[in-house]
């Protein structure tokens, strides 16, 4: 529960309240708030420290943080799935709220949009007091203590390359059970999957038989590991123009 | 801390503390179209414009919206005018129960505003992040392409009621059919149907103008000061003992008014499910008890000053548990050993609750083994249909409070306030005379509001603290705490001779009543009803075991077990068909049951007063003409095509169609009854007073309609209000498919007896007979060429001579329970890698007599059919191994979005019954019964997989195509 609210208009001074032990960033809010959590907590709202925007900038895109997911969508300069995937992320209403930052910060383990960012080998740039850091978001996703003081500045992913995702969900617009997205950027391929492991995870795409992905109601281990051949196979298959790996 | 907000152009400033949402503190401000619908932001309710774009103001705090831009649909139009964009949600029908329309309409204004020539998609993204459970989403997306098109001045899409050419009655017919608009509510007329004026007609919704403007109309838009706030404790565990309640420390906690539970609250035994009395036994629940029987079972409540002060005082609360082993499956827990789920010493009425046999239900209409004697073939075999819950985006809500004449008031969102009142009243220690309910509008019941179910609650915490107290349930706590539908285990047995005629059919079922009996008797009866009803057969058996298990309590939902048999008996038909060769149609044809035959198995399954001489017959059956509607709409003959079910160029896919038929009920005979009261006002206008609870389903706007044509006025000049314990007739409530066919023909006969007044008048003021008089367009006019205004009339009884109240009130319950009828065609494809089904497309011909509005009534089938799309396909609760729902949440708990629907259509086949007002039967229900089973049938015809059991999700559908 928020029982503190500041609007910082500097990264300095963003940096400075949340190094309190009970300060977190606020971006859109659509995790935080819907957080039942009662704990009382401090909110550095990033909204007018200017993070947003999308450029170009020499062979990759660079995503401010506080991009909404609905600007992804609408960028003619992000890749084409990852605009499908932050399309499919959320329904327009948190769309229009939610910020690439603030999904990287949640971390849900069902999101396919991270699972696409995985795919494509993004970068994810951290400010902290006086400094900034870069870093792969495979990191930030395994560590999250990467992101203790820091703020998300921005995201950067590849413009080039090939990529496809399938996934397999109860209805068209439902959270996948298991996604899997493939990105192609010469002879190397990236494989990123839901569904299989305690969040979007990358996987190798030689390994795939050898998942061990958790149950629940809407799929079994066995189910979601069969899912997760045939997805993959799909991908790989799109990317490397039918020859599956 | 202070915020300033520019709301609808002007600047506010308010004060609010950090956490507050944007959602309350503009409903603070008196915004009140801004609705609750979760605690975590996805139903879209609250939604509203920031700086132009629409978000959701249950995720936003009122702090992240300091200094920007909000619109509310407050601020689209003022008294006596409309923005276009409501203009074209009345006129598409798309207003159900209004209560997420305010948020539509800000998504439609945001959308036009950025692209004045959206496409179909564009809508269906823009509503993404609005649930509904009502109207399919059909026709608030053409309402939105309506409004674009009249804004940009282009010619919007016709909306009037499109007549089919039957294709049934010999004529021949060469209409072009595809060229029809898709929202043009679709009516194969009957020759058999007079002419009337009002009745039959998309009239407007009476309710339409507060619906689509968001002015205060719901239980929380009327909140006095100083209401408290009430919270409960619910169980953690599936099956315990209370052994102790410590409420020293929450009760201590400054700013909590009441701490209520078994210890200091009267122990009297009721039964929940709002039905007539006798409340069907047994009596089974207290208020609150020293016993838990599921995990989300009340243990105690709390009143105090703030929702922050109670949730603290909640947890304050110390209990101490026994905790028991608990049973979840109805079919382990009737076997010897089981835990017994109630063994207090005062409870009324179980067949044998040391079985957990709450009942044990049966009827024959013969001897089954003579008729499987007589069987050229005999087929058996068992389903299992599942838990889901009405969701309604409006959770339950009750406000109690003290009126000035110490009477106790509840304005609650309940679908049965006469029986609220009747059944409240003893678990209060207050006489019915000193209680009043109120029912204001409802966002949503579909049967989980056919109940008592927190209105004792806010009862008891008035009555202890003095003070107004609300009570509105969280999500989560709507899923769990409040009702569902029954699951069942279904075996069919039936015997076909060499022909195909069933000589037998034997249906057993084992059932799933939860925690507490509730609806559990008559569900069920309704079950062995409509699962023995559809087809004719000589000899029929229903057998039906009901038991207590801990899981979270089922209830009434819209179809009220008619779901349930209808997927197992539509199921084995179609499978009966295809081992005996024969065509899925032709095969049920040759059995079914249409005008003429008896109804053999109602008498003995019905609720009510009914008269055991009298065989009930079908009256009138449009089922040869829904089907083949539905045939030529869902272009039938693609099922026989093995190179559309296998499309060359996606070799993992299958495509499939699949038929079911429905049959249903209309109200219950002998037993469900409806009052209503017309009275003229001097303008000539009227007021009706009904106790019919319109919960979004158009009652007050189809009972308005009935008056209207018998007095001879527009539906403009029917006052209609509904409904309230004080100022209205009794009428049972808005369930069984009951209210325009019993509420309707009270209303009907109300006004006919003002009609007679009228013309009494009349036949004074013009010199001739009553019979040269006839009503209509507001005047009594002679044959003659002489008129006068009921204007006129009503000056002249009020005031002026032989002075009295032109009015009238009538009553009415029905002997019979004529069958509408339903033919239900389904569209799949089935991804057999990975058991994805994608549903493409729905189809339902239904024939409810005589719609008294086609706009409404299609309204009901779209909305209904989704819901049952839910069912057979996406929608579950899931529970841990601890009997606590994992998925009590919009989004792990599966509803359809806009953004995702199949096609769905609805075609209205008319026919004349003649024991409903105008011809009317039902179609409330009925739009549930009949799309699971299609789709199964759908999937059986892509890939040749029989699934017994629903839902449809992929790893049942992978694992039957492995199976196979």
């Amino acid at each position: 529960m928020i029982t503190q609210y500041h609007r910082p208009f500097t990264l300095d001074d963003a940096v400075a309240i949340l190094a309190r032990p009970d300060a977190i960033v606020l971006a859109g809010g659509t995790s935080i708030n819907a957080d039942p959590d009662r704990a009382p907590k401090t909110a550095v709202d990033v909204q007018a420290l200017d993070l947003a925007g999308i450029e170009l900038e020499g062979g990759m895109v660079r995503i401010g943080a506080t991009s909404r997911l609905q600007d992804l969508v609408d960028s003619a300069l992000v890749p084409v799935v990852l605009r499908d995937l932050a399309r499919r992320e959320a329904p327009n209403t948190i769309r229009n709220m939610a910020t690439l930052g603030g999904t990287i910060g949640a971390s849900d383990p069902e999101s396919e949009l991270l699972a696409g960012l995985l795919a494509f080998d993004t970068r994810v740039t951290l400010a902290r007091s006086g400094s900034s850091t870069e870093h792969a978001l495979a990191d930030v996703l395994a560590d999250r203590s990467i992101l203790n003081g820091a703020i998300i500045t921005a995201v950067t992913v590849p413009s080039g390359g090939e990529a496809a995702v399938d996934r397999v969900s109860r209805t068209p617009m439902d959270r996948p059970i298991v996604a899997a997205v493939a990105h192609r950027s010469g002879d190397t391929v990236r494989l990123a999957m839901t569904g299989v492991s305690a969040g979007p995870t990358v996987v190798d795409p030689d390994n795939v038989a050898d998942l061990d992905p958790p149950a629940d109601f809407r799929g079994t281990a066995d189910y979601r590991r069969n899912l997760a051949e045939v997805l993959a196979q799909r991908v790989l298959a799109d990317v490397t123009g039918g020859e599956a790996s | 801390m202070t915020i300033t907000l520019t709301v609808n152009g002007a600047k506010v400033e308010l004060s609010c503390k950090p956490q507050d949402s944007l959602r309350a503190v503009l409903r603070g401000a008196g915004y009140y179209s801004v609705r609750f619908g979760s605690e975590t932001g996805e139903t879209g309710a609250a939604a509203v414009l920031v700086d132009g774009v629409l978000i959701s103001a249950d995720l936003m705090l009122a702090a992240q919206a300091d200094g920007h831009e909000i619109e509310t649909v407050e601020g689209m139009s003022s008294p006596g005018n409309l923005h276009p964009i409501q203009e074209a949600f009345i006129e598409t029908g798309a207003i159900q129960s209004g209560y997420s329309t305010p948020a539509m309409i800000l998504a439609a204004k945001a959308l036009i505003a950025a692209n004045p020539d959206p496409t179909e998609d564009d809508v269906r993204d823009a509503f993404s992040g609005i649930l509904d459970r009502e109207t399919g989403y059909l026709r608030p997306v053409h309402a939105v392409l309506r409004a674009a098109a009249v804004m940009r001045g282009d010619d919007p899409e016709s909306v009037d009621v499109a007549f089919l050419d039957p294709l049934t009655s010999g004529a021949a017919s060469d209409q072009d059919v595809t060229a029809l608009s898709t929202i043009a509510p679709k009516v194969v007329p009957s020759v058999d149907v007079p002419d009337t004026r009002i009745v039959g007609h998309a009239e407007v919704k009476v309710d339409a103008i507060k619906l689509v403007k968001g002015n205060p109309a719901f239980t929380d838009d009327v909140v006095a000061s100083g209401t408290l706030v009430a919270k409960v404790l619910y169980s953690p565990h599936a099956n315990a003992r209370i052994v102790d309640i410590d409420d020293s420390a929450a009760a201590a906690l400054p700013g909590v008014r009441a701490v209520l539970h078994h210890g200091n609250v009267a122990r009297v035994r009721y039964a929940s499910g709002g039905q007539s009395y006798p409340n069907p036994l047994p009596y089974d629940q207290v208020s609150f008890d020293n016993r838990v029987r599921f995990v989300g079972d009340r243990v105690a409540a709390v009143a105090a000053d703030t929702e922050e002060i109670a949730l603290a005082a909640i947890d304050l609360i110390d209990v101490t548990y026994e905790v028991l082993p608990a049973v979840f499956d109805e079919n382990e827990a009737i076997l010897d050993g089981a835990p017994v789920i109630h063994d207090e010493p005062d409870m009324e009425g179980a067949h044998d609750a040391s079985h957990n046999l709450v009942h044990h239900i049966q009827a024959e209409t013969g001897d089954v083994a003579d008729g499987f004697a007589a069987a050229a073939h005999v087929f058996e075999q068992t389903c299992r249909v599942h838990q889901v819950q009405q969701t309604p985006i409006e959770p339950h809500i009750a406000i109690a409070a003290w009126d000035s004449d110490e009477r106790l008031v509840i304005t609650s969102s309940t679908q049965v306030p006469f029986h609220v009142r009747r059944m409240v009243a003893p678990l209060l220690g207050l006489p019915v005379k000193q209680i009043r309910i109120i029912k204001p509008r409802i966002g949503g019941g579909f049967g989980v509001k056919q109940e008592m179910l927190i209105e004792d609650i806010v009862g008891h915490l008035t009555i202890a603290t003095g003070r107004p107290v609300r009570l509105e349930l969280t999500r989560e706590e709507e899923f769990i705490s409040s009702r569902t539908r029954h699951p069942q285990t279904i075996t069919f047995k039936t015997g076909v001779d060499a022909a195909g005629k069933i000589t037998a059919q034997d249906m057993h079922v084992v059932a799933n009543t939860g925690a507490y009996g509730t609806h559990g008797l008559t569900v069920q009866m309704v079950t062995g009803l409509r699962g023995l009803s559809s087809y004719n057969s000589p000899i029929k058996r229903f057998d039906c075991k009901v038991a207590y298990t801990n899981i979270p309590v089922p209830g009434a939902y819209r179809g009220y077990g008619a779901p349930q048999a209808l997927y197992a008996l539509e199921t084995h038909m179609e499978d009966i068909a295809a081992e005996l060769g024969m065509d899925a149609i032709e095969f049920r044809r040759l059995n079914w049951a249409v005008a003429g035959d008896p109804l053999d198995i109602a008498p003995q399954l019905g609720e009510g007063d009914q008269d055991a001489s009298v065989m009930p017959m079908i009256t009138s059956c449009g089922l040869e003409e829904a089907v083949a509607q539905g045939i030529r709409a869902i272009d039938w003959d693609r099922r026989n095509d093995p190179a559309w079910r296998e499309p060359a160029d996606r070799p993992n896919i299958r495509r499939g169609l699949g038929f079911a038929m429905a049959m249903h009920g209309t109200a219950i005979p002998g037993l469900d009854m409806g009052g209503a009261s017309l009275k003229i006002n001097d303008d000539g206008s009227f007021n009706l007073l009904v106790g019919a609870t319109d919960l979004g389903t158009g009652s007050d706007t189809i009972l308005a309609q009935i008056a209207a044509e018998v007095v001879g006025v527009g539906t403009d000049d029917i006052i209609v209000y509904s409904s309230d314990t004080d100022m209205t007739p009794f009428d049972v409530g808005a369930y069984a498919s009951s209210t325009t066919y019993i509420s309707g023909m009270a209303t009907k006969r109300a006004a006919e007896l003002v009609r007679a007044q009228i013309i009494d008048r009349a036949v004074l003021m013009l010199g001739v007979d009553a019979d040269s008089i006839d009503l209509h367009d507001g005047k009594a006019w002679s044959t003659d060429g002489q008129s006068v205004t009921l204007e006129q009339i009503a000056l002249s009884t009020l005031h002026q001579e032989g002075q009295h109240q032109i009015m009238a009130d009538a009553s009415y319950v029905s002997p019979e329970s004529p069958p509408p009828y339903a033919a239900q065609f389904a569209e799949v494809e089935v991804d057999i890698e990975t058991g994805q089904v994608t549903v493409e497309r729905l189809v339902m011909a239904v024939d409810c007599g005589v719609p008294i509005n086609p706009l409404t009534s299609v309204g009901q089938v779209e909305g209904g059919l989704v819901q049952a799309l839910g069912y057979g396909h996406c929608e579950e609760m899931a529970y841990d191994a601890d009997g606590r729902m994992v998925n009590a949440a919009f989004g792990p708990y599966k509803i359809y979005r806009a953004d995702e629907m199949p096609e769905i259509e609805a075609i209205l086949v008319q026919t004349l019954e003649p024991s409903g007002p105008f011809g009317a039967k039902a179609i409330a229900e009925i739009p549930k019964d009949a799309v699971a089973p299609a789709m199964r049938n759908a999937i059986a015809n892509a890939t040749g997989v029989r699934i017994a059991n629903i839902p449809f999700t992929p790893e049942r559908v992978w694992q039957a195509l492995q199976d196979a």
